[in-house]
């Protein structure tokens, strides 16, 4: 794999431009699309989301001043791209954030690319109880195994506030699934 | 059923095949127990085969869309180079004459629905909500960007059918006592 620094310098170069990121995209598709799915849900949603959050990356990398991980900043994008997803979804459909989040569940029931079982559902119905931010470490941190360190800038926010965010979202999920 | 030899205790049919995948279960489900409690270690979300694959190839194809090369309809430049010297000549003669009447074309020249047209297809990379907090209210008032004046009746008519609660319209009542 080739040094972040150097991708990051051949992406801002004109010339090397393309093949850099075509490195980029073969690097970092899989982890950004387990994240992208894990807030929106549904597989071709996720797809929509990936590439308008590679496109971003593709246009906006002269912005990237490197003062954060080249990836931790790709998240922090892919958040926003899937929050603004779901918004504009909701709006679309007339239903509250809630609302969607409870329906989203249920159409899982019947999605072919869910191949969890109860548990896993009860999981989900539990994800959706929490606040944005909650639900966000907690599949930051379960799931996709990532140090608070880079979670805290992908969500701009303190390690101290994450950690707390954390334990409060393992608890809930545990009670909920005890009690469901 | 499987008989012992030596004595005369069974045991159901493929108990011992099945012995070692039922305990390694067993092993892991009380790993999961230990370490993370009763929330399950993946969620069960799939993706169809060979989706990795092909998503690089349709990123990449939006990212570097090749200039499509433009053939022209008429390839003989002595026509073009005619049509310019004629162009120029105009130009320069309107120029020296002076056209009293030719008025530098201002906003107000557009119609709207050109701008429509055109807010319609440019894409802002901007929602209404980011719209309406660049566009203050205090400047713009509702009639002026409405074809037809909104009448109060129109107005209470649409609060009464779409609004069930008065007090999420957060409005600022003024302190009357």
């Amino acid at each position: 794999m080739i040094a972040e620094e150097t991708l990051v310098q051949e992406l801002q170069k004109e010339e090397s431009r393309a093949k850099a990121f075509e490195v980029l995209v073969n690097t970092y598709k899989e982890r950004l699309y387990w994240h992208i799915r894990r807030i929106v849900l549904d597989h071709d949603d996720t797809d929509d989301v990936l590439q308008n959050t590679f496109i971003k990356v593709y246009r906006n990398i002269d912005k990237f001043k490197g003062d954060s991980k080249l990836y931790s900043w790709m998240y922090r994008i892919a958040t926003n791209e899937s929050l603004t997803f779901l918004k504009q979804k909701s709006k679309k459909l007339g239903l509250s954030d809630q609302e969607l989040k409870e329906r989203m569940v249920e159409n899982l029931q019947a999605d072919v690319y869910f191949e969890g079982d109860e548990i896993q559902l009860k999981l989900q119905k539990a994800l959706a109880t929490l606040p944005d931010k909650q639900k966000l470490v907690f599949t930051m941190k379960y799931f996709q195994e990532m140090k608070y360190k880079d979670i805290a800038v992908a969500l701009d926010t303190s390690e101290g506030a994450l950690k707390a965010s954390y334990h409060l979202a393992v608890k809930k999920i545990e009670t909920y699934l005890k009690e469901n | 059923m499987k008989k012992d030899k030596k004595n005369s205790f069974n045991t159901p049919e493929g108990y011992f095949e099945s012995f070692n995948d039922r305990l390694m279960d067993k092993i892991k489900a009380e790993e999961a127990h230990e370490n993370g409690g009763i929330i399950p270690k993946t969620d069960g979300f799939a993706v169809p085969d060979g989706y990795f694959d092909q998503v690089e190839s349709s990123i990449l194809s939006k990212t570097s869309r090749k200039e499509v090369k433009v053939i022209p309809l008429i390839s003989n430049r002595n026509f073009y180079y005619s049509v310019a010297a004629i162009a120029a000549i105009f130009i320069l003669i309107f120029n020296i004459t002076g056209n009293p009447t030719s008025e530098p074309i201002t906003f107000d020249d557009l119609a709207n629905a050109e701008i429509e047209a055109y807010l319609e297809n440019t894409e802002f990379e901007m929602t209404s909500y980011e719209i309406a907090a660049v566009v203050s209210l205090e400047e713009v008032e509702l009639n002026d960007i409405l074809v037809d004046d909104l009448e109060d009746d129109i107005i209470l008519e649409y609060l009464d059918e779409y609004v069930d609660d008065i007090e999420e319209l957060n409005l600022e009542y003024p302190d009357y006592e």
